[in-house]
């Protein structure tokens, strides 16, 4: 018996266990929330279908082509504020802080009139709110190199580049991984919210439909595919993470 | 005269300090802006493959002149000379070991001894054979693949001291390198140190808080007053070599040797530390060991 498994789980059982009794036993009413076998029975046949992978599919092309936009865009943003320019650190820091809290759901029309109503006003739309915690954490990660390894290498005559990358660089792993984490999971909250205004697929799209034909089985496997998702998502980044970052396995 | 552990004498110079002075400029206060001397008329020379231990109060200039040394700060005057050539920058010719490791931490032992060498360019297969000897040499074999946060304190400093001398800088920095680690292992660390120095013959220049441990260890001891940070003296250890794995701490002449760099230290006059204004040296050098 695994002990630390089983640790790690029984919440999580427990949770299923009660979403399929209370229903079941009239203790919460199952036109609201529906027993857990029903909903696995509406995604079975979702799935038979062919309709929950081709909204998923198309969900993910949207979730991950918003991150890796923002990664694109964020990695040499954040490595040139973070690294050689303070000034221009100083002069756009504000602002990049307002474009973090403002909600690009309510510019949502503006950018559907400049890109469209097709794939790219949602990319986009989940890029922007990507793009933050991406640059901020590269900035964070490249200023919080320790100045003692900086002065040991810097001691063996390495210039400002080699300083760089074989100090600055992975010493600002594990800063950009926490950055790139939180924003995958920007990215699939947003991939609902952009899913749940004009689109005709993907999953967010199931789930709106569900609930303008309560389909409350529908809203509820969707809801539990995408939890599903951004979970394996996040856990892939981990894993990615522990082989790169191994120096700071222990301190988790 | 110290002599070196094989009983010959090295008068060829290895490293020559002339003049040295360091100015900070502090940030303007009430009244006007104001300078502060932080080193002044410092004077050094040091034979190849001498142990010159630099002692002195916190805040003193020992840090900065050794920063000087490695070439990470330029002096507002004077110069260094290293083997007869002044001194611009910082260069492989001299290794650093500092009191808080400074290792890499995502790289391993094996990954960090070789840093140097990558820098220096020397092929991935001569760097294991280097890295080899020098994780050896340090007593750290069976730990090639671990990573810092792995080893303890002393093991650290320990992989340090070979990541310095790995890429062989004939000069060795070392600024409060045990500073960091239980008396015991300390201890430990300033007999290897010395074994090392046996075998390698470097050229070392010490910083330490602990009399104890420059009198141990080197050949001659610089004695620091501070405000504006100059040599007060500095004091030939005749002690006789070699002295790791001895109990020469408790022979009557080390003790002397140290009663005399002590009151050296105590003697320091006290308008000394209204001098530099607000910035007083509050520490006072005990005669122990570890401070």
């Amino acid at each position: 018996m695994n002990y630390p498994l089983l640790n790690k789980t029984a919440a999580v059982i427990v949770f299923l266990a009660l979403w399929e009794i209370l229903p079941r036993f009239g203790l919460v009413n199952p036109m609201f929330i529906p027993p857990l076998s029903a909903v696995l029975a509406t995604g079975l046949h979702l799935v038979e279908n062919g309709e929950l992978v081709t909204h998923t599919l198309v969900s993910l092309e949207r979730a991950f082509g918003g991150l890796l936009a923002a990664m694109v865009v964020g990695f040499p943003l954040g490595l040139v504020l973070g690294g050689g320019f303070p000034r221009l650190r100083e002069a756009v820091g504000p602002l990049m802080e307002l474009f973090a809290q403002a909600n690009p759901l309510i510019l949502a029309h503006i950018i559907i009139f400049f890109l469209g109503i097709g794939q790219s006003a949602r990319i986009f739309i989940i890029a922007w709110l990507c793009l933050w915690p991406i640059t901020f954490s590269v900035i964070d990660g490249i200023r919080s190199a320790d100045p003692l390894l900086l002065k040991a290498a810097g001691s063996l005559g390495l210039g400002r580049v080699g300083l760089f990358t074989r100090v600055v660089l992975p010493s600002s792993a594990p800063t950009i991984f926490t950055g790139v984490r939180l924003a995958a999971g920007y990215a699939f909250i947003m991939l609902i919210a952009s899913e749940m205004m004009g689109a005709s697929s993907g999953l967010g799209w199931l789930v709106a439909q569900g609930q303008e034909n309560y389909h409350v089985t529908r809203i509820f496997a969707g809801a539990a595919v995408i939890t599903t998702l951004a979970v394996a998502t996040d856990g892939l980044l981990r894993l990615v993470e522990r082989r790169v970052v191994v120096w700071k396995v222990n301190t988790e | 005269m110290a002599t070196h552990g094989d009983g010959t004498h090295k008068e060829d110079l290895k490293i020559v300090l002339k003049d040295i002075g360091q100015v900070y400029h502090l940030k303007k206060s009430a009244d006007g802006s104001r300078e502060f001397q932080a080193l002044k008329d410092i004077n050094l020379q040091v034979r190849a493959g001498e142990f010159v231990a630099l002692v002195g109060p916190s805040g003193c200039g020992k840090s900065t002149l050794l920063d000087i040394l490695a070439g990470l700060t330029r002096p507002s005057s004077g110069a260094v000379y290293i083997d007869g050539k002044e001194i611009t920058g910082p260069a492989l010719d001299r290794g650093i070991v500092l009191q808080g490791y400074a290792l890499f931490p995502w790289r391993t032992v094996r990954r960090n001894v070789e840093f140097g060498l990558e820098i220096k360019k020397v092929p991935k297969s001569e760097r294991r054979g280097i890295s080899d000897h020098f994780i050896r040499l340090v007593g750290l074999e069976g730990f090639e693949e671990h990573y810092p946060h792995e080893l303890s304190g002393g093991m650290k400093q320990r992989v340090a001291i070979a990541r310095a001398l790995a890429y062989d800088p004939e000069v060795l920095l070392m600024d409060e390198p045990f500073a960091a680690v239980d008396a015991q292992t300390r201890e430990t660390l300033q007999d290897e140190l010395l074994r090392i120095w046996d075998e390698t013959k470097k050229t070392i220049i010490f910083v330490t808080h602990s009399i104890d441990e420059a009198v141990f260890l080197a050949d001659r001891v610089a004695i620091f007053s501070s405000n504006p940070g100059t040599f007060r003296e500095i004091v030939e250890v005749d002690l006789p070599r070699p002295r790791h794995n001895s109990d020469i701490r408790s022979s009557a002449e080390f003790g002397w040797v140290r009663h005399r760099i002590w009151e050296l230290l105590q003697s320091r006059p006290s308008q000394e530390c209204r001098e530099g204004g607000n910035i007083v040296v509050k520490d006072a050098i005990s005669p122990s060991a570890t401070i």
